[in-house]
């Protein structure tokens, strides 16, 4: 097994107090290697969109740490932690990806400018991943003229923009019918056999059938992974 | 893609809202505009044609009034008229106007009146007169005299009678309009026939002086003071009250501007938490995608100062407009004919004022909702639905 691009130790994550006090998350131990396919399945509400929330630095757990290529996400501060999300990893969510007032190139190039890339290279590097997801021609579409799954993949390429390490997918087939999810999936492999770390929350057990690693998650805790076709 | 342009396309997605927002704060910029050029216009009027105001300065001789005890104590003689030569003195000093009187006195039917001799067509300028019945003095040395109105009722004179002044019989020519001050109660007569009437040969009893810019009455003072060793009276207190009106006048004005300002600036802040709230999602996928707090505050705060920025400009335009087209017929009305001549006072100043005024409001209107979209956690916003 490769080293893991991210460690996350004792993770707990509580909501509320007192008598409303929720516990989302109740000590998570996770490692997921470099370049692994790792799908979190379990039921709703029983902290897989938490812990994805934080494994992304979206969140800051009640306790625990989460370690990313080597730094300690919550020791850093909010600019810091922007700048990591920025380079280091790639969201997709399950609705609403994209800023609907801009085409689908535009909300690539926002993400982008985000991480400090100049207006110019914006433009080239933009088109390249449209191309890469298929929808060059699709450059000047907005997010409504695009169906669902055509979307999630501009979100795909978005997520790609400043080449991160880790892809964190929040249930991003969740949304589609079969066909599209089938395109999305294709991405995905593909990019993950390009190397790309795919972190990939679902409650469908048909994709989760597809990943090199099942996290099980179940009353905020993790069941043992799963280690599929690439154990060790 | 550029921050500008992100804030933009932000900007321009719900045009309706835009629209309104913008003529909000358009209506209320360009009143404030509007009222700042007349209440400019009503300030630079006064100063600089103080017509309304008559003499600002009056030049006295030594010899009268406060200076009379001067003189029982130091025994000095002193002269109770001013001459020739000082008046030409005075009138040689540019930027104010100067007028010589001669006050005399006489009586008609027993009962005193006063007379003053003119320098007729200068006088009727200075003074604004109307004439009522007969005709004013044809020339500058024309005999005959001018009556103030109600002096003409009391005594039962109209053009063609004859008043006898100083043992002379002297044909009335005609009657002013009544002015309401003491020139209704005067028999005016020309400076010469007066001065020779009164044997004051080249003389005149006081100068009236009214300077071109009221605020500098006290230079032109001094101005007079330099040339000629007079006695110089200047009527502080009238200037202030007149300036403290016109004062209150433009802080009237100003406040209503003001509050037409603080309904577009709260208009502002509407469109802004609504923004918020509808962008949440929006907000939080910017964040994921590495979008700093700042980075957030300063989109929405921008956003904000756009809106004042451009309903700055556009107020600022249509304000100068109103101020320009409209005042004419705002002045035909007898209440506010003083904001007549308010074109002069279109000043581009004020209008770079305005818009920069503009955004700065709209970008303080800006802070709070801007200050709620940047502490929005990412989860918070991811999960809103």
């Amino acid at each position: 097994m490769n080293d893991p691009v991210i460690t996350a130790k004792g993770l707990v994550k509580e909501y509320g107090n007192g008598a409303t006090l929720v516990k989302a998350l109740r000590g998570v131990d996770l490692d997921i290697p470099n370049g692994s396919f790792t799908c979190i399945v379990g039921p709703s509400g029983h902290g897989k969109s938490t812990l994805m929330h934080l494994l992304g630095g979206l969140d800051h757990p009640t306790s625990g740490t989460v370690v990313i290529d080597g730094q300690d996400m919550f020791r850093l501060g909010n600019k810091e932690l922007a700048g990591l999300r920025a380079k280091k990893i790639g969201f997709v969510f399950q609705f609403f990806n994209l800023l609907q007032s801009l085409t689908a190139m535009e909300n690539i190039e926002t993400a982008l400018m985000l991480a400090g890339v100049p207006e110019k290279e914006q433009k080239t590097r933009a088109k390249e991943l449209l191309d890469m997801v298929g929808l060059g021609e699709k450059a000047n579409a907005k997010p409504g003229q695009l169906s669902g799954g055509q979307q999630q993949r501009v979100a795909i390429a978005r997520a790609l923009a400043n080449d991160p390490p880790v892809l964190l997918m929040d249930e991003p087939t969740g949304n589609l019918d079969s066909e599209a999810e089938a395109e999305v999936m294709n991405v995905l492999e593909t990019l993950n056999r390009q190397g790309k770390t795919v972190i990939f929350v679902t409650h469908s057990n048909e994709i989760a059938s597809r990943a090199d690693i099942i996290v099980h998650v179940r009353d905020g805790q993790t069941q043992l992974p799963q280690e599929l076709r690439k154990a060790c | 893609m550029t921050h500008t342009n992100l804030i933009f396309r932000s900007l321009t997605r719900r045009k309706g809202r835009l629209l309104f927002t913008l003529l909000g704060i358009m209506i209320g910029m360009a009143s404030f505009v509007t009222f700042m050029a007349l209440g400019g216009s009503l300030k630079s009027q006064i100063e600089q044609e103080s017509a309304a105001l008559g003499a600002n300065l009056v030049v006295t001789p030594k010899g009268s009034c406060a200076y009379e005890q001067v003189s029982i104590l130091t025994g000095e003689q002193l002269p109770t008229t001013i001459t020739k030569d000082e008046v030409a003195a005075i009138r040689s000093i540019e930027g104010m106007q100067a007028i010589p009187y001669l006050a005399e006195r006489s009586a008609i039917d027993n009962r005193p009146v006063s007379v003053m001799g003119i320098l007729p067509e200068e006088t009727r300028v200075f003074k604004n007169w109307l004439l009522a019945q007969g005709e004013y003095f044809p020339e500058e040395t024309a005999d005959g005299a001018v009556l103030g109105s109600v002096l003409a009722e009391q005594f039962g004179l109209n053009p063609g009678a004859e008043v006898r002044i100083r043992g002379a019989d002297i044909k009335v020519l005609g009657v002013l309009e009544e002015t309401g001050g003491k020139d209704d109660l005067t028999v005016f007569l020309s400076l010469p026939v007066a001065q020779q009437l009164y044997e004051q040969k080249d003389l005149v009893s006081y100068v009236a002086v009214r300077v071109d810019r009221l605020d500098e009455v006290e230079l032109y003072a001094n101005k007079i003071k330099d040339k000629v060793s007079l006695g110089v009276v200047s009527d502080k207190q009238m200037r202030g009250s007149v300036l403290s009106i016109v004062g209150t006048v433009n802080m009237t004005l100003q406040m209503i501007a003001a509050v037409a300002i603080l309904a577009a600036a709260f208009g502002i802040v509407n469109t802004m938490m609504t923004a918020t709230y509808e962008r949440k999602r929006e907000i939080g996928i910017l964040q994921a995608m590495g979008a700093t707090r700042n980075g957030v505050f300063k989109l929405f705060l921008f956003e904000s100062g756009i809106y004042g920025l451009i309903g700055g400009i556009g107020g600022a335009v249509m304000g100068g407009l109103a101020a320009v087209f409209a005042t004419p017929y705002i002045s035909q009305n007898a209440a506010t004919s003083f904001v007549k001549g308010s074109q002069s006072s279109f000043d581009p100043i004020m209008f770079a004022g305005a818009i920069l005024f503009s955004t700065l409001v709209a970008m303080v209107a800006g802070l709070y909702p801007a200050i709620k979209a940047s502490k929005l956690s990412p989860v918070e916003a991811i999960s809103y639905e």
